[in-house]
């Protein structure tokens, strides 16, 4: 085996680990100097906590969408799961125990089979995944697609039923729900949990069959490798995690509301899945991977939290997309496939003032409570926008003219 | 003598390192049938590609009607009159019949809405030349193989066209669908249109051609006249080769069997031949290398598939293992029971592109590295870097990525995952395809290497000259039909070909 020091480096630099851990760090460092309260200089302490319970409660599920992801698959129903495992366990705990749940005093014996339980409705839900899609051959897309609608729709019918017609259940034990969602043991049971995953999919005969059915699902069934019990196992490992995350969920919130619990959560975690570096192609991810993505993200939201102030949760969902963008064209373009321009066409010409229209636009929505805050800043600030992207699209297309003919040049067209 | 319709001259096509056409030249006349006749691989469907636009860039001349063409597109093609009918359809089949006819071209009003009428009246009417009666409204994915290629036809009448390429058209018709293409083609012929027709089928060439130009190797062999000449002298002039040196092999008649393959059938539902293969049985012994001839679609992957458990209907018929009857529904089980199976398409069934060169040849013997189904990285190096100095596989280290070797050593490294599983089978689906010489030959010690140790190999190519070169027995496969077996000494290229090309 050689070793040669500088290559070694080189690919450490550029695996996607190493380069989450430097945007991490860029984030911190702006956010300490742009936050205007400077909570993460005087308040440290509970801004990693909150920063750690929410990355610990995506990563959850997020890493059940990575192994999923990873295997070629895709797994659209663990927003649903989440909100269903909620239902099933304070359905659980209620029915079980009636007397103490009215008294608000559970005994460990019924909390622990309510667990078992809700983890077992995880189970359930992953096989029935898997057979959609191994025995009735639907697409993972598709199968996913009906089981997240059915089973949220299922969840609001069973907590109806429980309850007599009310549409949530409220956390009855004070005492267990502190104990449940504390932040600590939660997140010692996210590392082992991750770090079980992490074994698995990297040194198990296992791990190694499913990056091999995510790389080439025909060559991996032609090697002999069972797909369909790979599948079921994947599909299992993900609704598993989910079910996880509703039980926590439930502590956290306080109530079991399906009709609204983690509503569009299985989009994030996908989100984190692909900036973490898995591809949706299936075969590629890694688990550390995933869990900095799920950090990565979250402390982007926490930033914008903190830089723009109060209401900034309206805009999770716009943090979310452009990380997304940027993260996966950034980790292609840096593993060096062929490098398109960006504004090669006139669809990306007329993309620019969208762009600049959207930045304007963005720019009052975060900033227009602020003192400093006039129409001029945020006409200025699109403006800056906009003139920098024509100037990328200008330099584009002068460089466009040569490196498009060397590159046509250098690697003709594959034909068989 | 009559002025040539096209007129092609000196053209060759290189792809990468392959030269797929070099210096062609001959002539079609007006008003002919030119069969173009020659094995897989002889460069056949790359000359069509060049005639009908598909592939613009080229050496050499192309003269149509006496007029120097370069075509940038099939359009350009479409232009002077020509049109091809490809061996696979290229029909949406979710559009009706006219709408298919009419594609790109659709009539329509100033604003840009669609005259449908007028189409289904067109098309309606280009049928009937072709005495079909099928509806122009039907959607084309209702309507079987034939009549598809019907409205191919048809839409190659819509724009004009003087010249028709077809490409092997009869692969996937019905006896009553292929004399009614004779049919439409005796009609095209009344209306003077010019066809080349690629085939391999002696029986139609011989119906139908005036004249019948072979191909070898990327390069023009002969053109003859029919009425000239025989099938007899058309198989020689495919495959005349030198045959390559060979090494002397042991007598394995004697050998124990260890496969034994009885009427065997593959159903294929759906197409109008009810059988992908038919009553196949025939025996291999320890030690031999049983080479699998056939052109393309005779069935010699599917057969190796049903051998490996691998094909999606279970077929018909009995296999013995070393004397006991075994039935494999996936390859999992044909694995532990000692099969290993090298696939045909590298890229798409046998390598993982994402994994480095250790993790794709480990692949299958994972469960014998590890304990407790933990990957023991040790063995698994030490078993994977043993593959890689037993096959000569060029790669820097085990854990260089698998896309940085050469074709023939990822090809070695496929068949090093087979060999980890100790299998006493080897199937080889055309391993020598896309690979350079010089991995051809390693590949050949190295099968009889494995056979000289005990191993049994079924190998198909689709290059005759390696499989005489290699193979202790040669099967021949037509359409799904064992039609001959030739000992070594038997075999020939000629005889082969008779026996491949047999309906």
């Amino acid at each position: 085996m050689t070793t040669d020091p500088i290559s070694l480096l080189k690919r450490v630099l550029s695996s996607v680990e190493v380069k989450l851990i430097l945007a991490w760090l860029i984030v911190v460092i702006a956010t300490i100097f742009l936050d205007p309260g400077s909570t993460y200089l005087k308040n440290p302490g509970s801004t990693a906590e909150l920063v750690i319970r929410n990355t610990v409660f995506l990563g959850f599920f997020a890493l059940g969408s990575a192994v999923i992801i990873i295997s070629g698959g895709i797994d659209l129903s663990s927003g649903a799961v989440i909100a269903m495992s909620a239902t099933v366990f304070s359905s659980l705990l209620m029915l079980i125990d009636p007397e103490g749940f009215r008294a608000g005093e559970i005994q460990t014996w019924v909390v622990v089979v309510s667990v078992i339980g809700t983890l077992l409705s995880g189970v359930m839900v992953g096989t029935l995944n898997a057979w959609l899609i191994t025995g009735v051959g639907l697409p993972p897309f598709i199968a996913t697609l009906a089981t997240m609608v059915g089973l949220r729709s299922f969840a609001r019918g069973l907590i109806q039923a429980v309850t007599g017609n009310r549409s949530q259940i409220d956390f009855p034990d004070l005492g267990l729900r502190d104990s449940l969602k504390d932040v600590t043991s939660v997140a010692i049971v996210f590392l082992i949990f991750a770090g079980i995953l992490w074994f698995v999919m990297s040194r198990t005969v296992v791990g190694r069959h499913l990056h091999a059915m995510g790389g080439n699902e025909q060559a991996a069934k032609l090697s002999g490798i069972r797909t369909d019990r790979l599948k079921w196992l994947a599909y299992v490992i993900g609704a598993v995690s989910a079910s996880m995350v509703g039980i926590v969920y439930f502590a956290d919130q306080g109530s079991a509301k399906p009709d609204i619990l983690a509503r569009g959560y299985e989009l994030n975690a996908i989100a984190a899945s692909v900036i973490g570096g898995c591809a949706l192609t299936g075969g590629v991810g890694t688990i550390p991977g995933t869990v900095l993505g799920c950090l990565f993200l979250r402390t982007v939201i926490d930033a914008v939290n903190k830089i723009v102030g109060t209401g900034a949760d309206v805009y999770e969902g716009m943090i979310v997309g452009i990380v997304v963008v940027l993260a996966v064209t950034f980790s292609q373009r840096g593993s060096g496939r062929i490098s398109k321009p960006f504004f090669g066409s006139l669809i990306g010409w007329a993309c620019i003032p969208v762009l600049g229209l959207m930045a304007g636009l963005s720019f009052v929505l975060f900033f227009r409570e602020k003192e400093w805050f006039t129409a001029t800043h945020a006409v200025l600030f699109g403006m800056l926008v906009l003139a920098c992207l024509t100037g990328r699209a200008w330099i584009e297309s002068r460089r466009g003219v040569k490196s498009g003919l060397f590159v046509t040049r250098r690697e003709p067209p594959r034909k068989s | 003598m009559t002025q040539p319709l096209i007129s092609i001259r000196s053209i060759g096509k290189q792809f990468n390192a392959v030269r797929a056409l070099d210096h062609v030249s001959f002539d079609v006349l007006p008003g002919e049938l030119h069969a173009v006749m020659g094995e897989n691989g002889a460069g056949k469907s790359t000359l069509m590609k060049i005639l009908s636009g598909v592939i613009e860039d080229y050496e050499g001349e192309l003269w149509v009607a006496g007029e120097l063409q370069r075509f940038t597109g099939t359009k350009d093609a479409e232009a002077v009159g020509i049109s091809i009918i490809h061996q696979e359809l290229n029909l949406v089949e979710q559009l009706s019949v006219a709408a298919n006819i009419f594609l790109g071209r659709e009539t329509h009003n100033a604003v840009g809405v669609l005259n449908g009428r007028e189409m289904d009246r067109r098309a309606a009417e280009l049928l009937r030349q072709l005495e079909s009666n099928i509806s122009p409204a039907a959607p084309v994915s209702s309507l079987r193989v034939g009549d598809q290629q019907l409205i191919e036809i048809a839409k190659a009448l819509s724009l004009g066209s003087s010249i028709l390429i077809m490409d092997e058209p009869t692969s996937a018709l019905t006896e009553s669908e292929v004399a009614r293409l004779y049919n439409v083609i005796h009609n095209l012929r009344q209306r003077g249109v010019t066809i080349l027709y690629i085939s391999h089928k002696m029986d139609e060439v011989f119906l139908l051609a005036d004249r019948i130009t072979v191909l070898r190797d990327g390069q023009f062999v002969k053109t003859v006249e029919r009425t000239s000449t025989s099938p007899r002298e058309i198989a020689h002039l495919m495959v005349g080769r030198e045959l390559e040196e060979s090494a002397e092999r042991p007598v394995v008649d004697q050998l124990p069997i260890v496969l034994e393959v009885r009427n065997l059938s593959l159903a294929w539902p759906g197409h109008s031949k009810a059988w992908r293969l038919r009553d196949v049985s025939f025996r291999l012994h320890r030690g031999e290398i049983l080479g699998l001839a056939g052109l393309m679609g005779a069935g010699r992957t599917e057969l190796l598939e049903c051998l490996y458990g691998a094909s999606t209907i279970q077929p018909h018929g009995k296999i013995w293992l070393d004397g006991v009857l075994r039935t494999f529904t996936h390859p999992a089980e044909a694995m532990r029971a000692g099969i290993s199976m090298v696939t045909e398409d590298r890229k798409r069934l046998g390598l993982f592109s994402h994994s480095n060169v250790r993790e794709n040849i480990s692949l299958c013997a994972l469960d014998s590295l590890s304990a407790a189904g933990v990957v023991s990285s040790r063995l698994e190096r030490a078993a994977t870097e043993a593959q890689v100095q037993r096959l000569r596989i060029k790669t820097d280290t085990v854990a260089a990525s698998i896309n940085s070797l050469s074709g023939g050593n990822q090809q070695k490294c496929i068949i090093a995952r087979c060999l980890l599983t100790q299998p006493k089978i080897l199937l080889l689906d055309d391993p020598t395809r896309g690979i350079d010489v010089g991995a051809k030959a390693e590949l050949y010690r190295l099968m009889e290497q494995l056979a000289a140790d005990g191993m049994a190999i079924l190998v198909t190519s689709s290059e005759l000259p390696e499989l005489l070169t290699v193979s202790d027995r040669i099967l021949v496969l037509s359409e799904g039909v064992l039609t001959a077996e030739f000992s070594r000494a038997e075999a020939s290229e000629e005889k082969i070909m008779e026996a491949a090309t047999n309906q």
